[in-house]
């Protein structure tokens, strides 16, 4: 009959199809993946003082990853695209659409929290693209992002313990020790701010301030004062290095200022102090930043890349924006694809919890291994992250340093979560 | 007729000058300014109230220098520049372009500032001066100044990068004064800018190009009338200010120890503020407001904490404006 | 993908809506009262935020909570007018900036307001009627892009002030208006109390702000100061320049010209350091801000007469 011959072309026709397509797909699984990462930057505005510096630990992660690549024999070949958001949510969601339409698959950035709730919940949610944001706020963890939110860095609550510890580290034991507190205005500040507070006087010490200094100002002399006044056993800064050089500067001329008996968190933790924050404010001081059992080396290897790609200075958090970036390539490898859902989907098995651990020294092995389909734990400079269902690192390793000499040197680890 | 036009004018003068009218209200500005130190040393003793004193004439510095070429220009031409902030980090900006070329960073400043006040005679030249004119309206004025100021600060931004440039002068060499202490630099920043509105405020009182300045303060046309080059005085009014302006920026750039391409956009605000609140026009009154300004702020961190510092600054503007419009050493009329 | 992404473009038509609403009160002060309203922004915030907290901290309905904001920013409104509208105009103009910034700096820094954290989750029920709507539109073929319900919320929004506002031009209160622009003198003379309307017209700025503040805030679903910046007035200002001294249907065009030629330039792909692009974008938004200060005054659709009126 004419149904039953048809059927059977029908029927042929439909299994040649499934074989050409699924031979396609294979075929497209051996042939490159092209990926593109999008970095969300605050190149103008309040906040533009951070834009270039995370402008080049992206493209710099991005170069590395493109030469272990090739290095390796995986087939993957990465490229950026950037946006301004202009440090102002609005234009911040603006920008994320900008960097979707470009092609992204992911986002590096933003650096607030404001700014990345307003772009998750107005974008990368719906589209499943993966938001990397460099804001520390406890909101963060909370939101309902469907996974699509990961962080490499510590979330407040994590740092100040590790502070905390810092701290209890240099002068023993808290009890009725004087703290002075001095933060500058902003999310950053204020919610790590809030946090130490909360764990120092929860163990028994005594706290100066917190004083609040706004970024924009042009003198810190009496802000400066109040830190130093009552002379308190330690103080904390919480800042960023373009403030810090004039705080600092503003803390030195006090007279009253004594460098080690401060304790600083990762936004000014620098392989060496940059040229505009005098010496003599931070040499000796100590601090707190992410780390991991491979830290040295890692950020030896990263300190190179940075000072042989020339341009600006280290700034705050740029190794965490480097390691988010190399968590992107790492998860598209396993993924086999450019897709941002999928390359969501992967980001746990690249930081699977005892899966063989590979540090940045050893990206090419990891991007193999992850191609081939296994689990790995890529430990990136500022930590090792295996994320947690809400995509903070639970990793709490933290490194504690101390500057001697204008150059950081980790004098011991500590976990912050005991 | 006014004073300014009676004075440029040459015609005698039943009226005093200007200048004499004005010690009064300078010495019952500082009598209230002593007062409140007097009672805040109760409140909170004497050194924190002298050092903090200290720490508010040097932030009033940079308000004052910027300010007055702002206040010449808004009294005389009336236009709310907001593009004079940019001036400022212009000149800090180009201090830095000129001193990689080679030269050490005071000379290029001095060159920066004979750049900027160049430029901002060009930009008179270019944009208002047509505008003046074609007599256009205060919004167009005001836009016009708005898109300049973007134009500055994102042309700077672009050919020097958004990140934060250290000075490399010495920040950290504290004079110390008994118990207060003072940076050297911002030392040198206190007596330079001193000198320089000083310097401003007699030529206007004294010289003939000043006090035709004051009478286009007063009324354009009838300065024209009068014979007056208005053109001329209204050009070396731009190179003025624009040279005032790159003079603060560069201070401030040596004595904080490090900018960015935002910090004139930022204490724009500050220098408006310093500017009618000493009274519109009159350079002593920059310095006055500008004075006024630093220290309350600084005071402020006596009692208040110190993250509403910025919002002292606007607080007394509102109120001034509300209670004494004129400003201290007020001119122009301010009520319409 | 790329230029013509849809969602990217519903995006911008959105910040295009919001900017209309808001530049309609900024035309209503300068074009039709003479007034240079300079703290247009600071009277969003205050809207914005006044929602917010009703509805995250008072747990008010969002519907109850919207017209309260309104009611609070035209008592603000009321409250600058009352201290300042007997200045003449440039000082008026630094007062309502002063204003502004006060505002702004003192939600960054006050518990009550949320500070540095801002303040999140008040825009629950708009999210529901969002997804709601979202269905609905998918039935009918316009379910593409997620925000399209908000893009016709905003724009009937403004259509509708629009219209009332051209509605109250043409009526005597509108006359009126229009006589102490051209003359206020003579509006006085003929005993018309012009304080009380001007004080009128930025109360009904006011509540147009705080109008474009809730579409912003449920745009971006997250309140916090720098947001409510004084760029978002310049911005404003730009737009109402370019689509016309005294016209309301300019506003409109210029919000949507100037939002898509300042996003739009976002796609602009020259060989220039991501930093570099960047500030190119605001420098060409600054001179075009020059140019038509300077050549076209009037703007596209406004008439060259009008603005000569208030020098």
């Amino acid at each position: 009959m004419i149904g039953r011959r048809s059927l059977l072309t029908a029927m042929m026709a439909a299994a040649t199809a499934a074989a050409l397509l699924g031979g396609l797909s294979s075929a497209r699984a051996t042939d490159q993946v092209s990926l593109t990462i999008g970095k969300l930057l605050e190149l103008t505005g309040p906040l533009s003082e951070t834009g270039p510096s995370q402008d080049k630990a992206v493209s710099i992660a991005i170069d590395y990853a493109n030469q272990s690549a090739a290095a390796a024999g995986v087939p993957l070949k990465i490229t950026a695209v950037s946006a301004d958001a202009q440090g102002d949510p609005q234009a911040a969601l603006s920008a994320a659409r900008a960097l979707v339409a470009k092609g992204a698959s992911a986002i590096v950035g933003p650096s607030i929290t404001p700014e990345s709730i307003a772009v998750a919940n107005g974008l990368t949610i719906q589209k499943k693209v993966t938001l990397w944001p460099t804001g520390t706020a406890m909101r963060l963890r909370t939101i309902k992002d469907e996974g699509t939110i990961f962080r490499t860095v510590p979330p407040d609550s994590l740092q100040a313990y590790a502070l905390a510890a810092a701290l209890t580290d240099k002068m023993g034991d808290p009890k009725d020790k004087l703290l002075s507190i001095a933060y500058r205005n902003e999310p950053y500040g204020e919610g790590l701010a809030k946090g130490l507070v909360a764990a120092w006087t929860a163990k028994g010490g005594k706290v100066q301030g917190p004083v609040v200094f706004d970024p924009g100002q042009a003198t810190f002399d009496s802000e400066a004062q109040q830190v130093v006044d009552n002379n308190p056993d330690a103080y904390v800064v919480i800042d960023y290095p373009d403030t810090f050089a004039k705080f600092g500067a503003s803390l030195v001329r006090t007279g009253k200022y004594d460098a080690s008996k401060l304790v600083v968190p990762d936004a000014l933790a620098f392989s060496t102090v940059p040229s505009n924050i005098p010496p003599q404010a931070l040499e000796g001081a100590r601090g707190t930043r992410g780390g991991s059992d491979m830290s040295t080396e890692a950020y030896k290897l990263f300190d190179q890349l940075w000072t042989k790609a020339g341009g600006v200075e280290h700034f705050a958090l740029d190794a965490n924006s480097f390691d988010s970036t190399t968590l992107v390539v790492l998860a598209a490898a396993a993924a086999h694809s450019a897709d941002a859902g999928a390359i969501a989907g992967k980001i746990h098995d690249v930081t699977r919890s005892g899966a063989p651990k590979f540090g940045p020294t050893k990206l090419g092995e990891a991007l193999k291994a992850a191609w081939s389909g296994e689990p790995i734990d890529y430990v990136g400079v500022a930590g090792a992250f295996e994320f947690a269902a809400n995509g903070d690192p639970t990793i709490s390793r933290f490194d504690i340093y101390e500057y001697k000499g204008g150059k950081l040197d980790v004098i011991k680890q500590i976990d912050a979560s005991k | 007729m006014t004073r300014g036009l009676e004075a440029a004018s040459g015609a005698p003068t039943g009226a005093p000058e200007r200048r004499f009218e004005s010690i009064p209200a300078a010495a019952r500005l500082a009598a209230v300014l002593i007062a409140a130190a007097i009672l805040m040393s109760f409140a909170r003793g004497p050194i924190a109230v002298g050092q903090t004193t200290l720490n508010g004439l040097v932030s009033a510095r940079y308000l004052a220098l910027g300010a007055v070429g702002l206040t010449l220009v808004f009294g005389t031409l009336r236009i709310i520049n907001f593009a004079h902030g940019d001036l400022l980090t212009l000149g800090a900006y180009l201090t830095f372009g000129i001193s990689a070329l080679g030269l050490p960073f005071w000379p290029a400043a001095a060159v920066a500032v004979a750049l900027t006040a160049v430029i901002a005679y060009a930009l008179d030249f270019i944009i208002w001066e047509p505008m003046r004119r074609a007599r256009t309206s205060t919004l167009q004025l005001f836009l016009v100044a708005i898109g300049l100021a973007i134009v500055i600060r994102y042309t700077i931004q672009f050919f020097a990068g958004s990140q934060v440039r250290g000075v490399g002068q010495d920040v950290l060499t504290s004079v110390n004064l008994g118990p207060f202490h003072l940076g050297a630099l911002q030392a040198l920043v206190l007596v330079v800018g001193v000198v320089a509105i000083a310097a401003v405020g007699l030529a206007l009182a004294f010289t003939r190009l000043g006090k035709q300045i004051r009478a286009l303060s007063d009324n354009m046309a009838l300065a024209e009338v009068c014979g007056i080059d208005t053109r001329r005085a209204v050009r070396l009014i731009w190179l003025i200010a624009g040279g005032l302006a790159a003079l603060a920026g560069v201070l401030y750039a040596a004595a904080v120890g490090s900018v960015n391409p935002n910090f004139g956009f930022f204490i724009l605000l500050g220098l408006f503020t310093a500017a009618v609140l000493g009274g519109i026009g009159s350079a002593y009154g920059a310095l006055a407001g500008g004075i006024v300004i630093g220290l309350a702020q600084e005071w402020s961190t006596l009692f208040f904490n110190t993250r509403w510092k910025p919002v002292v600054g606007f607080a007394i503007l509102i109120v001034m404006l509300l209670v004494m419009p004129r400003g201290i050493f007020g001119g122009g009329r301010a009520r319409s | 993908m790329s230029f013509f992404d849809l969602d990217f473009w519903v995006g911008v038509g959105v910040v295009a809506g919001i900017y209309g609403i808001f530049t309609l009160g900024l035309q209503l002060n300068v074009g039709f009262t003479g007034l240079i309203n300079l703290g247009q922004a600071g009277f969003m915030c205050v809207g914005a935020y006044a929602m917010g907290m009703l509805v995250v901290d008072a747990g008010w309905p969002l519907g109850l909570a919207f017209p309260a904001a309104i009611v609070i920013a035209v008592a603000a409104g009321a409250l600058v007018g009352l201290a300042s509208l007997r200045l003449r105009a440039d000082y008026f103009g630094i007062v309502t900036i002063a204003f502004s910034e006060i505002v702004r700096y003192v939600f960054q820094n006050a518990a009550f307001a949320g500070g540095n954290q801002g303040i999140i989750g008040y825009d629950a029920e708009w999210r529901a009627f969002q997804s709601w709507a979202s269905e609905r539109l998918a039935a009918i073929g316009l379910g593409e892009a997620a925000e399209v319900p908000l893009l016709v919320a905003v724009w009937a929004t403004l259509l509708l002030c629009l219209a009332a506002l051209r509605a109250l031009q043409l009526s005597p209160w509108g006359r009126v208006l229009k006589a102490i622009r051209e003359d206020e003198d003579a509006a006085a003379a003929l005993g018309k109390n012009v304080f009380a309307f001007k004080l009128q017209s930025l109360g009904i700025a006011a509540a147009l702000a705080t109008i474009a503040g809730f579409f912003l805030a449920m745009n971006v679903t997250y309140l916090y100061p720098s947001e409510f910046d004084p760029s978002f007035t310049f911005f404003g200002y730009a737009v109402l320049i370019l689509g016309g001294f005294a016209s309301y249907g300019g506003v409109v065009v210029g919000a949507v010209l100037l939002c898509a030629l300042t996003e739009g330039l976002r796609f602009l792909d020259l060989p220039l350091s991501a930093g570099q692009a960047g500030s190119l974008r605001f420098i060409i938004v600054g001179l075009i801000l020059i140019c038509l200060s300077m050549f076209r005054p009037q703007g596209l659709l406004g008439s060259k007469a009008e603005m000569q009126l208030r020098a």
